[in-house]
């Protein structure tokens, strides 16, 4: 049976779908046969061009991967899908769909389950059921829809602890090479903290797990003899295990692999001796979460950091002549515009270059977060509520500190002291 | 056979061309299915008012298309030109456009991101237009879309320098064409827009400009022409007719992608990069220019075309800042050098002195030049500078043939063959190494050595009739005038012109 995986971001270049990569190598092991497409803003593909794919191909589930901000082109390609074949399952997963309101599916026509558990046990569970012929039957992690438009929520399905139980996405080749100039690594999951905007603590439970050093090293020296050398690591909190990590970059030094590394992790989590390390490994750019420079803001978000401690893993780290990015976000509850510029005036003063990710952004209201289940309790006002249910309040709110022409004002700020014109890296 | 995806698609309106407008508007949803999933469409025409008809036409056809697929976005470009007396009527078209296309912002702002159908106007002015009233006009087009870009000729530079008017400005593109035609209007654009595209390249890690130039069709309304690329269009080498049954598989098989090859492509990136080399630009576009155009000559370089090559790296000085001036300088000797202009290569490497001072293959380089003109004392003084600069061990063995040809020319034979026989213990078996030696050893009356040597360039080389010639000389030198004769007969018969061998040869049978 084929399956057929979609990553559509049309507003920047495609990158390496490390998570449906995962699911990918969980399938493909598993006896299923899965192809993978990314589309970015510079993918060569045309409605003709995916249509022959999907008939050609043939698959019998199509997976999306879903974000607040590709809802559309999700709903639109899964439409397009439906018309080649109403038969093909249709299946969103990912950060805007763990979470989901169920009603959800009621506004989504072509879409038939949204995914809830770890996607490679969830899949695996909904590719036999297909294979069997009944798609609505002996399935968890998903909700689904049946022929008759009724919606079902089933019970939740735990992933593995160990992560060197999921077959690795490199190793098993599932990724094409042939554009990839970075690599996207993921060497854990999940976080133990409790910042009040981010889905990810939530969303793994707030446990963190990880991936042993000899199957990340395994993947780093298969990626190296395909001739990439940059790596980001998409792990929340890489140096979460410090030790763990330095065993990391002994490996990758004994090993003499040249690599340019991009990472983040917090500003609690580094001291000298491990930044040291980082640099003789190849650790080019170290990006911290700063959220808001103000005290008052920063001590309700839940993160536990102080401005002091960021500012000294700051300089610990441009000591070491490793780049350094601050993400920042505005528009946080309790935050008023003084506030906000305070954010801004710290990056500057920490002489952390303004552009990439440190290019600071209003913060978006997802599914599964703190703060879209209490949003009255911050007194925050959603500006839509027109929207359809499948859609999170995201950046369409005002608060009592700050109204939307002043978070616009803020992004002007922003824009007019960046050093790129204001380009994220990553949303 | 894979099917192509248009990045863009160019449609050059006419004034009386309803036929050929209803023609193409019934193929629009056909070509868009075949353009990217993000691509751009450029409605080219004289000027917006008059064009509206048509403007409103294609629209709906946009709008049909983009609201049956959702993920599709189009950046739709209208370029067009303005005069003072049209600014106002064609400020109330862009207001039109924007009522028309309203619902996809309405999606936009819905889905909280940027809308799927962007109207990016492309400005010509003419040369009667005065600034304060182009500035109003462009300051109320940026209250309702995205900043406007413009098209500069000869005429309308002095915009590029107003600050105001750059302040509400995307981008200048600038007229390369004379007559301001919409042709010219079109294909300045598309190639200045590939020449962004080749800097970006330039910039990246890969630098790999052998790559396609985005996919594009173009589209006259005006006669109903359609072509596959801007080169081809140019060139007015039709690919259809807009009144024919399009297929795409019959379009492609009739070679629609011919020409296309990573070559053509290349040949207009380097067109865009040399016309625009005399346009206003940043200092920072402008090194990197200078760049690009140095890596062309570096591709002509390494096909040995050095006379192209030559051509990049001049025009690549004329931009590049000073602290890249001394390595192309450096390329433009090493190029000359290779066709034998050494007097302009030596000038090129005087100028490449700084930057190459410390490299081996400066000197060596340097060395070619003088041997190439027959001064084999100054030749020799940079072989031995070289070699003194530790050179990779291939270059060190042609170093050594070089200098130890440079003592045999000057008469040092002894000191010839001990950097010979050096470059034999590098390089193992090299047939200019031996035929040195065989040189070398006959002046030193060593003829059996010379001998030994001369059989082994024939035992690697056996077509060369100078080695038999020289061989036939250490014989009759040897008196042996019987081999020295068969060996002369050998060399004639590779090449029955030699003189040398003819002469000889003759002198002996007289003896004999």
């Amino acid at each position: 049976m084929n399956i057929l995986l979609v990553e559509i971001n049309p507003f920047v270049q495609a990158t390496t779908p490390i998570s449906l990569g995962y699911i990918a190598a969980f399938l493909k092991t598993n006896g299923f046969n899965v192809k993978i497409l990314s589309i970015g803003h510079n993918t060569s593909i045309s409605c003709n061009v995916f249509s022959r794919t999907v008939r050609s191909f043939q698959p019998s589930i199509v997976g999306f991967s879903a974000y607040q901000r590709n809802m559309l082109y999700v709903t639109g390609l899964a439409g397009l899908i439906k018309s080649i074949d109403s038969n093909i399952k249709t299946i969103i997963g990912g950060p805007q769909a763990t979470f989901m309101p169920s009603s959800a599916l009621k506004e989504m026509p072509d879409i038939d389950y949204i995914c809830r558990s770890p996607g490679e046990v969830t899949l695996l569970k909904l590719a036999l059921a297909v294979d069997n012929g009944t798609p609505f039957s002996d399935l968890s992690g998903v909700t689904y829809k049946d022929d008759d438009g009724a919606v079902y929520d089933t019970p939740e399905l735990d992933g593995f602890d160990d992560l060197d139980k999921y077959p690795s996405a490199y190793l098993n080749d599932v990724f094409d090479y042939s554009g990839m100039t970075e690599a996207i690594m993921l060497t854990s999951r999940g976080c133990p903290h409790n910042c009040i905007y981010c889905y990810t603590p939530r969303a793994f439970k707030h446990k963190i797990t990880f991936h042993s050093v000899g199957r990340v090293i395994d993947e780093i020296k298969w990626i190296s003899k395909k001739g990439i050398q940059k790596l980001w690591f998409a792990d929340p909190n890489i140096s979460f295990n410090p030790e763990r990590l330095v065993e990391i970059f002994d490996r990758i030094l004994s090993e003499n692999l040249e690599l340019q590394m991009w990472m983040q992790t917090r500003a609690d989590l580094v001291n000298l001796e491990l930044i040291k390390k980082m640099k003789s490994a190849g650790v080019s750019t170290l990006a911290f979460g700063l959220e808001s420079a103000s005290e008052p803001v920063l001590n309700r978000l839940g993160k536990h950091i102080s401005l002091e401690k960021v500012s000294e893993a700051v300089k610990l780290v441009q000591s070491q002549g490793i780049e350094v990015e601050l993400f920042t976000i505005f528009g946080l509850p309790f935050e008023s515009l003084e506030d906000a510029v305070k954010t801004l005036e710290f990056v500057k003063n920490n002489n952390v270059k303004i552009m990439g990710n440190t290019n600071s952004q209003q913060m978006q209201i997802y599914f599964g977060t703190h703060i879209a289940e209490h949003y009255r309790d911050y007194n925050m006002r959603p500006s839509n509520n027109s929207r359809p249910a499948y859609l999170s309040i995201g950046s369409q709110y005002e608060t009592s500190y700050m109204c939307s022409n002043e978070m616009h004002e803020m992004q002007k700020l922003w824009k007019i002291n960046s050093l790129d014109g204001g380009k994220r890296i990553v949303s | 056979m894979v099917s192509p995806v248009f990045q863009k698609i160019y449609i050059m309106l006419g004034k009386s061309d309803k036929e050929n407008l209803k023609r193409i508007c019934s193929v629009l949803p056909f070509l868009f299915s075949h353009s990217n999933m993000t691509s751009s469409l450029y409605i080219v025409m004289e000027n917006l008012p008059e064009s509206m008809p048509q403007v409103k036409t294609i629209h709906k056809e946009i709008n049909k298309f983009l609201s049956e697929f959702l993920f599709v976005r189009l950046f739709v470009h209208y370029v067009h030109y303005v005069s003072a007396k049209s600014l106002e009527e064609t400020g109330f078209c862009y207001q039109y456009i924007k009522q028309m296309t309203g619902d996809f912002d309405k999606e936009g702002y819905m889905y909280q991101e940027l809308p799927r159908l962007m109207l990016l106007p492309v400005i010509a002015p003419d040369s009667q237009i005065k600034a304060f009233p182009f500035i109003n006009f462009l300051d109320r087009l940026r209250k309702s879309f995205f900043l406007s870009s413009l098209y500069l000729d000869q005429t309308a530079l002095s915009f590029a320098q107003d600050e105001k008017i750059q302040s509400l400005t995307e981008k200048n593109y600038f007229g390369s064409g004379n007559s301001g035609s919409l042709q010219d209007i079109m294909t300045s654009m598309f190639y200045q827009d590939l020449l962004d595209n080749s800097l970006n390249i330039i910039d990246s890690s890969d630098m790999n400009l052998n790559v396609q130039c985005p996919a594009c069709l173009i589209i006259s309304a005006q006669d109903g022409s359609i072509y596959s690329c801007m080169d081809a269009f140019q060139k007015g080498e039709k690919l259809a007719n807009i009144d024919e049954d399009l297929d795409i598989d019959k379009l492609m098989s009739r070679g629609m992608l011919i020409d296309r090859s990573g070559k053509n492509c290349l040949d207009c990136r380097e067109r865009a990069a040399e016309s625009f080399s005399d346009s206003p630009m940043s200092r920072d576009t402008m090194q990197k220019l200078g760049a690009l155009l140095c890596h062309f000559g570096i591709l002509h370089q390494n096909d040995e075309d050095y006379l192209k090559a030559i051509k990049r790296y001049e025009q690549s000085l004329n931009i590049s800042p000073i602290e890249e001036a001394g390595r192309i300088y450096f390329r433009l000797g090493f190029c000359h050098t290779n066709i034998g202009h050494y007097d302009y290569a030596l000038k090129s490497f005087a100028s490449a002195e700084v930057a190459c001072s410390g490299e081996y293959y400066f000197y060596f380089y340097k060395g070619v030049c003088y041997f190439g003109k027959g001064d084999y004392h100054t030749a020799l003084q940079e072989f031995l500078h070289a070699i003194n600069l530790n050179p990779q061990q291939d270059d060190l063995i042609r170093i050594l043939i070089y200098a130890g040809s440079c003592h045999n020319n000057i008469g040092e034979y002894e000191k010839a063959v001990i950097l010979l026989e050096k470059a034999e213990k590098l390089a193992g078996r090299v047939k200019e190494i031996y035929n040195a030696l065989g040189f070398s050893y006959f002046k030193l009356k060593n003829y059996d050595k010379s001998i030994q040597n001369l059989l082994i360039a024939i035992d690697i080389d056996p077509c060369s009739a100078m080695d038999f010639a020289s061989l036939g000389s250490n014989y009759r030198e040897k008196g042996d005038f019987e081999k020295a004769i068969v060996m002369y007969e050998k060399a004639l018969e590779m090449d029955p012109d030699m003189t040398v061998a003819m002469e000889n040869l003759k002198k002996l049978e007289k003896r004999v």
